[in-house]
């Protein structure tokens, strides 16, 4: 290995091996999957491991240990970054579209699909009316119509 | 080797544009000889696109860094099992697998229809897959190109990213890839189907195996991709809801909406619209996926940064939408059959509504990735929402489609009696319900996680009932003991066995993310050597230090000795490593994995003289989720065997 290499090497090792500090553990995790990393934009602060996410998890522990509460912690945070760097905005203005647009389209979607099957339920009903009056109607028993039903069942299961 | 990697894909690209300008000549001409060319060049196109995957292999193999790729993404020490997955490392890489799968699936398809080519739904079928290519093949050939060469020739590589020097990086991206690119294969036989009017269940039955198949690859990726994150990330987790793991889960969804409406379109020919919708959906999906990668416009722990080549996907997804439109709204009147069903309680009605919740999940999270970009147009205001958020949003939606994995295998097809719900459900309902209040009883808390556990037992029962209620049927029928007629039963049956093994797979990944989340235990310490620490159960002794050189890093380890309940439980050693030419730290995880719980330790401080920090998890539950996921993807493999045709005697 060349000299700079090796003193390029050695000085990155220095760095990495730092002196950790106790940490009261896990108050410090909750709150960090509710932040993002301000130096990494868009990365999660519980996945992150760039100095500058260990500035804010010092700043959390510090914080704790002050006896803030989680709350506390995001709106210091939030009054730095702004909300931007939340991972769950808060529940006011046009965050709200966020929160409640899926439940509005899963709602619309069972509603549409709810008409959709009332219709074919209703148009399958006249259909049956008309064939009955056609034909008499075969009545089976219950126990040749179970086993007419399995047979299509494995037919269909082969095809 | 670079010149015949340039050539080649240059040519494979020229090769491409000429199968597409001979099949609309053939069909304008309508002459089937411009169609056999077009097949040849497809053929011929799959054979030149390996060609330039060889020669980049070779030249990774061979460490020539003067090519620009070979030197971002390896180095001298990188093992040679690596090597390999450097080639999908990077963007241009991963560019030329999905141009050179691409092209091996479409000379496939091209093979299997070569005694079909008088039929213009097979011309369709070459154009849009052949169409597909030409986009992977120009990208390859003028904007990102591997073999592109810098103007100096480097000692040595940059090395590859240390976070993907793990075994599960060599098949996550490329069954990823596998899943997007397969599903191209059902568009391009729905668009046939729209162009040329043959719209019955032809087109799927056709390409059912295609769609399976892609399915389960997209679902290995997906897995993999978080088995990954959670042994090497070192964070505890599997799924952070990263734009990136959206953008492989939301087509996911779809497709697996379609995989269930495909079958009512195959039983009952109903819901033709909806099937054009979902696949053209599917496919749209894969490529959105791949601009949000590509493109820059999110940020997300795995993208390739803003590549240039976002605005190209962006064009190709606008005019693919737009066509696929056009043709379906033309299609409509033909499409839309006389839909009857006879009963809401009827097997495709209750599939309907899966098919909303499944489409309401993926909405969420599409809206929810999408997020920063809608806030910014809105607010000025780039709000990203995170982990906590998609799971306060779709968890209230994953639990009712969970109720509904039990709920719609147990409704006959046509109509349910009302005898037949009482007997399928009755016992299931009490079961589960005398399940969560011995679970309350146990001490676990938690709406969610109980509701979760509840719903997930009610599931087991009825996919047991459905295993013994055949094998009885089967042993009466054919007088067979239980140990012969439940493999025949499941063998002769398999499709439908097949999506019930793949049902029993998702509630054990169910039941391992409850676990696994509403109940892990996190707990982090310093300690020096001799010293304990306590979590939950679990007694962790450091009991020594070691560093060594190996390969391309230097390794820290410490041994730890585990005691569970106050007896010995074996020894952890988790790891510290840092990368020479990577220079960059990582840490290495350490998991004592049982079937009731995982004890996950990661290292993410070392001091010289042997003081350690220490991050421990432990994950309830959590190894069910490999389990399921390994249940799943044989439930898919069982659904695909196909049957024998029966001859005439």
């Amino acid at each position: 290995m060349r000299p700079f290499n090796r003193f390029v090497v050695i000085a990155s090792l220095l760095l990495f091996l730092y002196l950790p500090t106790a940490v009261s553990a896990l108050a410090v995790s909750e709150v960090e999957e509710s932040l993002l990393c301000y130096a990494c934009p868009g990365e999660p602060l519980n996945i992150d491991r760039c100095g500058g996410g260990d500035k804010m998890r010092a700043v959390i522990k510090q914080m704790i240990a002050a006896g803030k509460t989680k709350q506390e912690i995001l709106d210091y945070f939030e009054a730095q970054f702004g909300e931007e760097i939340l991972t769950i905005p808060p529940k006011r203005g046009f965050n709200l579209v966020a929160y409640y647009a899926p439940y509005a389209v899963f709602l619309l979607g069972i509603l549409a699909a709810f008409l959709f099957v009332r219709k074919w339920v209703a148009s399958g009903e006249k259909k049956s009316l008309a064939e009955n009056r056609l034909d008499d109607k075969v009545l089976l028993s219950d126990e040749v119509q179970k086993k007419i039903d399995s047979e299509i069942e494995k037919l269909d299961e082969e095809e | 080797m670079v010149t015949i990697g340039n050539l080649s894909v240059f040519i494979a690209f020229v090769v491409s544009v000429l199968a597409c300008a001979f099949i609309l000549v053939g069909l304008m001409k309508n002459d089937i000889r411009f169609i056999e060319s077009a097949r040849r060049s497809i053929h011929g196109a799959a054979v030149i696109t390996s060609l330039a995957t060889v020669a980049l292999v070779y030249l990774f193999f061979t460490g020539n860094f003067q090519v620009e790729y070979v030197a971002s993404y390896s180095d001298r020490a990188l093992p040679a099992f690596y090597k390999l997955t450097s080639f999908w490392a990077g963007q241009k890489g991963s560019l030329l697998f999905w141009a050179w799968t691409l092209s091996l699936f479409a000379s496939i398809v091209a093979y299997r229809t070569r005694k079909e080519t008088q039929s213009r739904a097979t011309s369709y079928i070459y154009l849009v897959l052949a169409g597909t290519l030409v986009l992977f093949l120009f990208l390859l050939s003028t904007v990102s190109n591997p073999f592109d060469l810098l103007s100096f020739v480097p000692e040595d590589g940059q090395g590859l990213n240390p976070m993907l020097q793990n075994p599960g990086m060599i098949w996550h991206p490329p069954t990823l890839f596998l899943g997007y690119i397969g599903f191209t294969v059902p568009f391009a036989y729905a668009i046939a189907a729209l162009i040329t009017g043959k719209l019955d269940a032809a087109w799927l039955k056709k390409t059912r195996t295609w769609t399976i198949i892609s399915w389960i690859f997209l679902t290995i990726g997906i897995i993999l991709g978080g088995q990954w994150a959670y042994v090497e990330l070192g964070w505890g987790g599997y799924w952070a809801w990263d734009p990136v793991e959206n953008a492989s889960f939301i087509p996911w969804l779809v497709a697996t909406a379609f995989l269930h409406t495909a079958i009512i379109q195959e039983r009952r020919n109903i819901m033709r619209v909806w099937n054009m919708v979902l696949i053209v959906l599917t496919f749209l999906l894969c490529i959105f996926g791949t601009y949000l990668v590509r493109s820059g416009v999110l940020q997300s722990v795995h993208d390739f940064g803003a590549t240039g080549l976002g605005g190209y996907f962006l064009a190709f997804l606008i005019i693919v939408f737009l066509a696929s439109l056009y043709l379906i709204v033309e299609s409509y009147g033909e499409l839309s059959t006389d839909h009857t069903i006879e009963s809401f309680l009827s097997r495709e009605a209750t599939f309907l509504f899966n098919n909303v919740v499944l489409l309401a999940v993926a909405f969420s999270t599409t809206f929810g990735t999408i997020f920063p970009l809608i806030s910014e147009l809105f607010t000025g205001k780039k709000i990203t929402v995170g982990q906590p958020f998609f799971n306060q949003v779709n968890t209230p939606l994953f639990l009712f489609l969970l109720l509904l994995t039990g709920i719609c295998p147990l409704i006959g097809w046509r109509k349910a009696s009302a005898s037949n719900l009482r007997k399928n459900f009755l016992a299931p309902s009490l079961i589960a319900a005398a399940g969560t209040a011995l679970l309350f009883a146990l001490g676990l808390r938690g709406g969610y996680p109980l509701t979760s556990f509840g719903f997930s037992l009610f599931v087991l029962v009825t996919i047991f009932n459905e295993f013994r209620g055949g094998t009885r049927a089967r042993m009466k029928l054919t007088g067979e003991s239980a140990f012969k007629a439940l493999p025949m039963l499941i063998y002769k049956m398999r499709r439908r066995y097949g999506g019930y093994f793949v049902h029993l797979g998702v509630v054990l990944i169910i039941i391992g993310i409850t676990g696994s989340s509403a109940y892990k235990i996190e707990k982090k310490a310093t300690l020096l050597k001799g010293e304990s620490m306590k979590i939950g159960n679990y007694e962790l002794h450091y009991d020594n230090f070691g560093e060594f050189e190996d390969r391309n890093r230097y390794v820290y380890t410490a041994n730890l000795a585990v005691f569970k309940d106050g007896r010995e439980a074996g020894t952890i050693s988790p790891e510290r490593r840092y990368y020479i030419n990577a220079k960059q730290p990582t840490t290495e995880v350490s998991i004592r994995s049982t079937l009731v719980e995982d004890l996950y330790v990661t290292m993410p401080g070392v001091s010289r003289d042997g003081q350690i920090t220490l991050s421990v998890t432990v994950n309830p539950l959590l190894v069910w989720i490999w389990i399921g996921s390994l249940i799943m993807v044989l439930g898919g493999l069982l659904a695909i065997i196909p049957y024998q045709k029966k001859r005439l005697a």
